[in-house]
């Protein structure tokens, strides 16, 4: 990662334990760390979306970039979903947060709900948005791996409505466009793509079988929000996690979003996610 | 005295019976690629017929034969290549039989691997060459082992591999993917410290490091060779440089393909349907821009992010692929499949060869659903017609160009030897 890329997105360094870890910080009050996904922040945009914003104008946000994502470095060349929940609980260290909210998308959600069940009494809230992490026999979670391939090496159709609501949506377009894209959003991509390879490349992907068994174990408040358009993770998926952590609701479906539906609909998102953790 | 080039027969064993709509109807050879198409009734006696073709590499006198490993697809119907590799161990007694390579990260354990080329070796009085191989993105989707991972996995059971043949048992072997407290195979591979290794590599320079290091030999991992694959070899000669040792040609080898004819025009026509079959079907899904091509980009991820950015920064992903290949004129200007009369073809090994001095040719013949007398017919007149002038022209030239470092090379290891 060059030093023009971080001073484009503002991005901070902090070290945890000889490690460089990138993180965005933005707002005052309750800390409260989110977790990113494929389609956002680290991912994708490389800074804060208008979600983030929102959020951080009621509580202190902290963004960390996963491990080979945004300049935080690899972990080991061969590790794990273990691992990386160990890393983010020595950031937290770092960052000197003994008590937090944790709100995860995606593949940061499945991290927000292992540590949850580990470390409940650290972790204040839980908000998860699209969350993998669960194994729900006959419901698989889509083949991001298989479709972040091209068609006719520049066709990202499929990817596009794997992560968003639709193909042709417009947020879709911005950051999924056919052909060579930008260096450092093809370069973001390939990132969280390579550390979903090191954590969940294990069919049907991104899971742990036990942790569905574990969500007893968070009994914190909760919310769990999906999009209505879910390409990506079944929705099937988002009612598991409703239904195994006591603090959370219904699940709250985002009516037109996708996948990434903080992305996609910002305001009803963050609505949700505001009651969360102002209650 | 340098060897002249060594020229081995290669086969992949395509599957030839595909109904002649597959381009329309189907978007891919590989991974997903329904296998209901398999014809049980056709393909009756196929594979002992790919077997018989290499076999008879040998009986005209080729070095060696080729052999690679492929999962779910009709590129290469050979998901197990020990398996005919003890075949050709039965079959055949003078070339070196060479297993180019076995997937290392697909294997659950690597002692295995020790353990059958080891048998192979003992069962074809020391012929084998030992190709090792992280395995292309189609394959960590086939076997699902993240490919983030493979490069990692690969070099630790490489490393398990040479230890079990060259170190007394038994021994802890402390690997972080595969941990063994016991590591102590029987039998032992005949040759002696071990069978020749074998890696291929593309653009890595850490790939080049450890086959430089190691003493094994660098397959590049190929299909054009235009000025590129002189530059690898180049690459690669200063990499040995770095590490104290020098560049032979009998340190790499390249994969070329071939139809030889009595002329251009015969060569031409008896190898069209299929130089066309293996390229429009066989690479689609592989080395063909047409469908989703599965061999490298973001969702195989084994490359660091820098490697991968430094990729993209130089490359067009419009670039027509071999699989795009349009017709002969086009094919012509790949330098991957060389077609025509001995002459022509002679003409066209030893262009590359200039400019690529490598010490090892290894050579396909069979084309997608090329019949097996053309196939035969091409290698016997590539043995009797070009084979005798590529010997002789690279004998001389390999001696020319290499003749004082390897007398160097030789001295320095026998002053090592007091």
């Amino acid at each position: 990662m060059s030093t023009a890329v971080i001073e484009k997105t503002n991005l901070k360094l902090i070290d945890v334990n000889g490690r460089s870890v990138s993180y965005l910080e933005k707002g005052t009050g309750a800390p409260t760390v989110y977790l990113h996904g494929f389609a956002d922040v680290h991912g994708v945009a490389g800074d804060l979306l208008p979600f983030h914003d929102k959020l951080a104008g009621a509580v202190r946000l902290i963004i960390p970039a996963h491990p080979g994502c945004s300049g935080t470095p690899d972990l080991s060349d061969g590790y794990d979903i273990e691992d990386a929940v160990f890393h983010y609980l020595e950031v937290f260290d770092a960052l000197g947060l003994k008590e937090f909210n944790l709100i995860g998308h995606s593949i940061g959600g499945w991290i927000a709900a292992e540590i949850a069940v580990r470390h409940p009494e650290r972790v204040k809230k839980l908000g998860l948005i699209g969350a993998c992490g669960l194994f729900i026999s006959g419901e698989l979670i889509a083949d991001i791996f298989m479709h972040t391939q091209p068609e006719r090496g520049v066709d990202y159709a499929t990817m596009r409505n794997m992560l968003f609501s639709s193909n042709e949506a417009a947020l879709a377009q911005r950051y999924y466009p056919n052909g060579r894209g930008d260096l450092d959003e093809e370069t973001r991509r390939y990132e969280i793509i390579r550390f979903a390879s090191f954590v969940g490349f294990k069919p049907p992907y991104l899971y742990n079988r036990s942790l569905i068994n574990r969500l007893h174990r968070a009994k914190m408040p909760a919310a769990v929000v999906w999009g209505e358009k879910d390409h990506f993770v079944p929705r099937s998926h988002g009612e598991a996690y409703a239904a195994g952590l006591s603090g959370a609701g219904k699940l709250k479906v985002i009516a037109g979003a996708g996948h990434a539906a903080q992305f996609e609909n910002a305001d009803a998102v963050a609505e949700v996610m505001l009651e969360l953790l102002k209650a | 005295m340098i060897d002249p080039v060594q020229l081995y027969c290669w086969h992949f064993m395509s599957y030839p019976h595909l109904p002649a709509d597959f381009d329309e109807k189907y978007d891919s050879g590989w991974v997903t690629v329904p296998n209901k198409l398999w014809d049980k009734e056709k393909s009756r006696g196929l594979l002992n017929q790919y077997v018989d073709q290499l076999a008879y590499a040998d009986e005209l006198g080729f070095d060696g034969m080729v052999l690679n490993e492929h999962h779910q697809n009709i590129y290469g119907l050979m998901p197990a290549p020990n398996i005919i590799a003890a075949a050709l161990t039965q079959k055949t007694k003078r070339g070196k039989i060479v297993v180019l390579g076995n997937l290392l990260p697909l294997h659950g354990n690597p002692l295995r691997v020790a353990e059958e080329y080891a048998m192979l070796d003992n069962m074809s009085d020391g012929r084998i060459v030992a190709g090792f191989a992280a395995g292309s993105g189609p394959e960590t989707f086939n076997y699902n082992s993240s490919s983030a991972k493979s490069r990692d996995q690969f070099w630790e059971a490489v490393e398990l591999i040479r230890r079990a043949w060259t170190e007394d048992g038994p021994f802890a072997f402390e690997g972080k993917h595969y941990p063994l407290r016991y590591v102590n195979p029987w039998p032992q591979p005949t040759q002696r410290p071990h069978p020749e290794i074998w890696i291929p590599g593309a653009r890595s320079r850490d790939t080049l490091t450890q086959i430089a290091k190691n003493g094994y030999c660098y397959f590049l991992s190929s299909r054009s060779h235009g000025k590129g694959t002189g530059q690898s070899m180049q690459r690669f000669a200063e990499v040995l440089k770095a590490h104290g040792d020098v560049y032979l040609p009998k340190r790499m080898g390249i994969l070329m393909s071939t139809y030889v004819g009595e002329t251009d025009k015969i060569a031409q026509e008896e190898s069209r349907e299929g130089i066309w079959y293996f390229l429009r079907n066989c690479l689609k899904g592989h080395q063909r821009r047409v469908g989703r091509q599965l061999t490298f980009g973001p969702g195989v991820p084994y490359i660091p992010p820098a490697e991968f950015r430094a990729y993209l920064a130089n490359t067009d992903p419009t670039t027509p692929l071999l699989g795009d290949t349009q017709d002969w004129d086009d094919l012509q200007t790949s330098q991957s499949i060389i077609v025509g009369s001995p002459d022509t073809v002679y003409k066209r090994f030893m262009s590359v060869l200039e400019h690529a001095p490598v010490g090892h040719l290894l050579i396909q013949f069979h084309m997608g659903n090329m019949s097996d007398e053309c196939a035969r017919k091409s290698q016997r007149l590539f043995w009797s017609e070009v084979a005798p002038r590529l010997k002789e022209a690279t004998g001389k030239r390999f001696n020319e160009l290499f003749g004082a470092d390897q007398q160097k090379q030789m001295q320095k290891q026998m002053e090592a030897a007091k």
